[in-house]
């Protein structure tokens, strides 16, 4: 297992160069690009000491009033965020933007892991039913694979809502959970925290406000998993273990748990790869259905122009990412007994 | 489907396209035709106010009116327009920077190949429509800063692929042949890499050309691509999503099944190429 | 003579493809008695792997199996349901194949996929099942601390004896070895070859040996089956088939062995290469490479016929 630790620690140092160049590179794009943030916010009528107070408070000009190089900025912006300070916002009583991103993360990490089940049992059932079955299922679940991801999320979402909420009148068309619904904190998932807290009304509310934004997501991600699946199961299929195992009587389902298990690898790479596109596919899903997640607040600050909460938002995405590639590159060395030797 | 084939592959030469990919060419080559002839297709001004309010389809308004009573099918027909432009834009500015870049690093090596390469694999993994949110809410709406928003996203793409072609024709071709007899680098560069960064950029549009189109259609959607009135497909679906709750179904429902016509088009049209050109691995 | 094992009559197994159909396995018939070695020689593509999984009922898609009968004990293996036949698979029917690291598992300890097997087939609690497994694994060899190692941490002797471990945990009746020691060196094949000498005396366990290799059934089997082209040849006992070879195919195979003391003759690679199955050669198929063939070989196929006790498919003979 020390090997494993190894392994850990070193893929850890590689995530800090990733993580520093977008850092950089969003700051820059936020403070060079055209248009002044501080004008923007306060509005050009706004009297001096308003404007030189924002300044101050962004890091743009010192105690003395004079201007700090942007380089100065740069690095104090850096030390900052090695403390977990992400900054602070211009509106909304300039809280710290980290605390507003505590508060609606969540949510997406609610809608996230339920969309991602969604497509992994989409994708696994298409995938494994295509290459077991062959022929004409075999070329259906080929097409699928490739036309789910170009299914543009907000439309489905809207066809979605537009028959089961607006026509059936089944499922909400929007929103997390009914009003005062809200089960008690304990993780910030409703889901988990109505289990815990034994609260049915909430824990149906929000299921039923989960259902369609969730599928939604599943759906339009399944394609890359029934794809990888697919090719994966195809190919585990034919190697010798499987006639191998079916001559000691093994049944087909047990046969099927293990082609599954050993088709495992790709399909978990493939999940590491897709945690991008589930961020931008959750952003996509939450301002559809009102999803008071990330997504819908980075939207709305960006719309009031709340430069330091969008380039905190900006930022956290991308160390959320890198992390989240590394827990798929530990678990991926933990999996396959192989890699570590 | 069988007539169309002899036609379609004289076409496009020496592709012979899958049922798949014809169905896929049909799709775009329908979104083509409509970005081209929307003037004679569409009998009112996108961008005028020509009816009443929120009227359903009708023979007067195949597609129904929005709000501001413009007429939805001269909206979703000219939307074609605004779309491919910003698709075709981006596509450019990707590329007039990605390949450059590509070919700079992959030629020299050396430091600056690691740096540019470390930089273009950063961008690369981060969630591409956070990146290009960014880029957008900085810069404004207009179709050339929408252009530049997607753009960034598809330069590595281009960069990643571009560079490991030039490395790979540097160290079989040149160093052999080429600098024996005494030819001039930037010569050789043009003429052995050349006929490669061609292939790779066929290769890369067809296989992100889908994934641009989603983006724009993402970034209209959330107000960040052109200005109101501008038609755009994304932008409708966002400024007829309120009315959702009320039935009114038609203000979202053509222009979001245009993008996804064109997505899929791309999609399937892409899927046919890259797998006649053998672009399995190579994936955006 | 002993109980009769397995029967194998008139079985024809076919691959079908669009373009033309492969009669791999074309009427052949054949008998193994219960406690019997039994060498099954062939050149590759001879359909020699096909009746091996024709035996279990495992022939792969495009392959069918068209005609004839398998009757193990008295029961046709062809006439019982998908459930009944996975209860003979692993229970009755041991079988272990060329390449053991290809045909574990690898993601899964070797203990385990004993366990896994003998829990299919029997309705015992997983501790017993897992002393099965160490009992098993020490009969064939390997130290039962071995129990938890993933295949890629065996040798590949060690490898395939795990192989043959799982195949023979539940001392099935018949144990149909396909190409078991190829892919071992010769140290390694002559201990392996003991062991499933072990097994056949110890435990009256049939055995179908499935080998290209003529040298090795002749030092280790009762009788060998030759077959080429989807047919067999000759059958016989196998100090018949060393001393007296009948058909010209064995002839050659028997010549063509380089260290047998028996074999006086100088080593000779056969000549020409196998039929092609798409389009075998009228008449029988193995004429194109025969020394002495006759008018008639090319155009009559030549049935297995009795001839003074021994059973050969050859024009040369007449009862």
């Amino acid at each position: 297992m020390t090997s494993l630790k190894v392994f850990i620690v070193a893929r850890t140092i590689a995530l800090i160069p990733t993580v520093l160049i977008l850092v950089t590179l969003v700051f820059f794009i936020m403070r060079v690009l055209p248009g002044d943030p501080v004008i923007a916010i306060v509005g050009m009528k706004a009297p001096m000491e308003r404007v030189i107070e924002l300044k101050k408070e962004l890091g743009l000009i010192d105690e003395k009033g004079d201007e700090i190089p942007l380089i100065i900025q740069y690095f104090n912006y850096l030390g900052r965020l090695v403390q977990g300070d992400l900054g602070k916002s211009l509106i909304w009583g300039k809280r710290p933007v980290i605390v507003e991103i505590m508060e609606h993360l969540p949510a997406t990490i609610e809608l996230a892991i339920v969309g991602f089940i969604v497509s992994i049992v989409i994708g696994i059932i298409l995938g494994t039913l295509g290459a077991s079955k062959g022929g004409k299922a075999n070329s259906a679940v080929k097409i699928y694979s490739a036309i789910a991801y170009a299914l543009f999320i907000p439309w489905i979402g809207m066809m979605f809502q537009l028959v089961f909420s607006v026509w059936l009148k089944i499922l909400p068309v929007g929103g997390r959970i009914g009003v005062g619904l809200e089960p008690p904190t304990y993780t910030g998932l409703y889901i988990i925290d109505s289990l815990v807290s034994g609260r049915i009304d909430s824990l149906i509310s929000s299921l039923r406000h989960i259902t369609l934004p969730a599928v939604t997501l599943g759906l339009v991600i399944s394609g890359v998993f029934s794809r990888v699946t697919r090719a994966s199961v195809e190919e585990v299929l034919r190697q010798d273990f499987v006639v191998a195992a079916r001559a000691r009587g093994l049944s087909e389902y047990k046969i099927m748990l293990h082609v599954l298990k050993n088709s495992f690898i790709p399909i978990l790479t493939m999940m590491g790869l897709q945690l991008a596109l589930l961020m931008t596919g959750a952003v996509l899903t939450e301002t559809t259905f009102s999803w008071p997640g990330m997504g819908t607040f980075l939207l709305e600050r960006i719309q009031y122009r709340d430069y330091t909460t969008v380039q905190g938002t900006v930022v956290f995405f991308a160390i959320i990412v890198a992390l989240m590639n590394l827990i798929v590159d530990i678990c991926y060395a933990y999996i396959d007994p192989r890699i570590r030797y | 489907m069988n007539t169309f084939r002899p036609i379609l592959t004289k076409l496009v030469p020496r592709i012979p396209l899958t049922t798949i990919g014809i169905a896929g060419l049909l799709m775009v080559l329908l979104v083509i035709s409509m970005a081209i002839f929307a003037d004679f297709l569409t009998p009112y001004d996108p961008t005028k106010s020509v009816g009443l309010s929120l009227q359903p389809p009708s023979l007067q308004y195949p597609f129904g009116t929005n709000k501001v009573g413009q007429d939805m099918w001269s909206r979703t027909v000219h939307g074609a327009r605004t779309m491919l432009i910003v698709v075709a834009l981006s596509t450019v500015i990707s590329i007039v920077i990605g390949v450059p870049l590509g070919l700079i690093s992959g030629y020299v090596g050396g430091l600056l190949d690691r740096v540019l390469t470390m930089v273009m694999d950063a961008i690369y993994a981060f969630p591409s429509l956070i990146l290009a949110i960014a880029i957008a809410a900085a810069l404004g709406p207009g179709i050339i800063n929408t252009a530049i928003s997607i753009a960034v996203v598809y330069v590595p793409t281009y960069f990643r692929m571009v560079r490991g072609q030039t490395l790979n024709v540097k160290s079989q071709l040149y160093v052999e042949a080429a600098v024996a007899i005494g030819a001039k680098q930037t010569s050789i560069l043009l003429k052995y890499i050349f006929p490669n960064v061609i292939f790779v950029v066929i290769a890369v549009f067809t296989l992100s050309v889908a994934d641009v189109v989603l983006t724009e259609a993402a970034l209209s959607f959330f107000g960040l691509s052109v200005p109101a009135p501008t038609p755009d497909w994304g932008f409708d679906l966002r400024a007829g999503h309120p009315y959702l709750v009320s039935g009114y179904w038609w203000l979202v429902t053509f222009p979001g099944l245009m993008i996804i016509i064109l997505a899929v088009g791309f999609t399937l049209l892409g899927e046919s190429i890259s797998e006649y050109l053998g672009l399995r691995e190579v994936k955006v | 003579m002993s109980e009769k094992l397995l029967r194998i009559s008139s079985l024809k197994t076919y691959y079908f493809s669009r373009k033309s159909v492969i009669k791999a396995v074309d009427d052949v018939s054949l008998e193994i008695s219960r406690g019997e070695m039994v060498g099954l020689v062939g050149e590759s593509g001879s359909g020699k792997s096909t009746l091996g999984l024709s035996i279990v009922k495992l022939v792969p898609p495009p392959g069918k199996i068209i005609d004839g009968r398998i009757i193990l004990d008295g029961k046709d293996i062809l006439k019982l349901s998908d459930k009944e036949l996975r209860k003979i698979r692993g229970k009755r029917i041991g079988m272990i194949f060329q390449d053991p690291l290809t045909c574990l598992d690898p993601l899964r300890r070797i203990g385990d996929q004993i366990v896994e097997t003998i829990l299919t087939h029997l309705r015992i609690d997983k501790e017993d099942a897992r002393e099965i497994a160490m009992k098993t694994l020490e009969r064939v060899g390997i130290p039962s601390d071995r129990i938890d190692n993933y295949p890629h941490q065996l040798s590949g002797g060690m490898r395939q004896r795990a192989m043959i471990a799982m195949s023979i945990a539940l001392d099935p009746e018949l144990l149909i070895a396909d190409e078991p020691t190829t892919a071992l060196d010769v140290v390694v094949q002559s201990r392996i070859m003991d062991l499933l000498e072990d097994l056949r005396t110890e435990r009256n366990m049939s055995i179908l040996l499935i080998t290209h290799d003529l040298a090795l059934v002749i030092e280790r089997s009762n009788r060998v089956v030759i077959m080429y082209g989807g047919k067999v040849c000759e059958i016989g006992l196998v100090k018949d088939i060393a001393e007296d070879p009948l058909h010209p195919y064995t002839k050659l195979l028997l010549q063509s062995i380089p260290d047998i003391e028996k074999i006086k003759t100088e080593l000779k690679p056969i000549p020409g290469s196998p039929p092609d199955m798409r389009n075998p050669p009228p008449g029988c198929r193995f004429w194109p490479r025969c020394p002495y063939t006759l008018e008639r070989c090319k155009d009559t196929e030549p049935n297995l016929t009795i001839i003074e006790g021994r059973v050969v498919a050859c024009h040369l003979y007449r009862g």
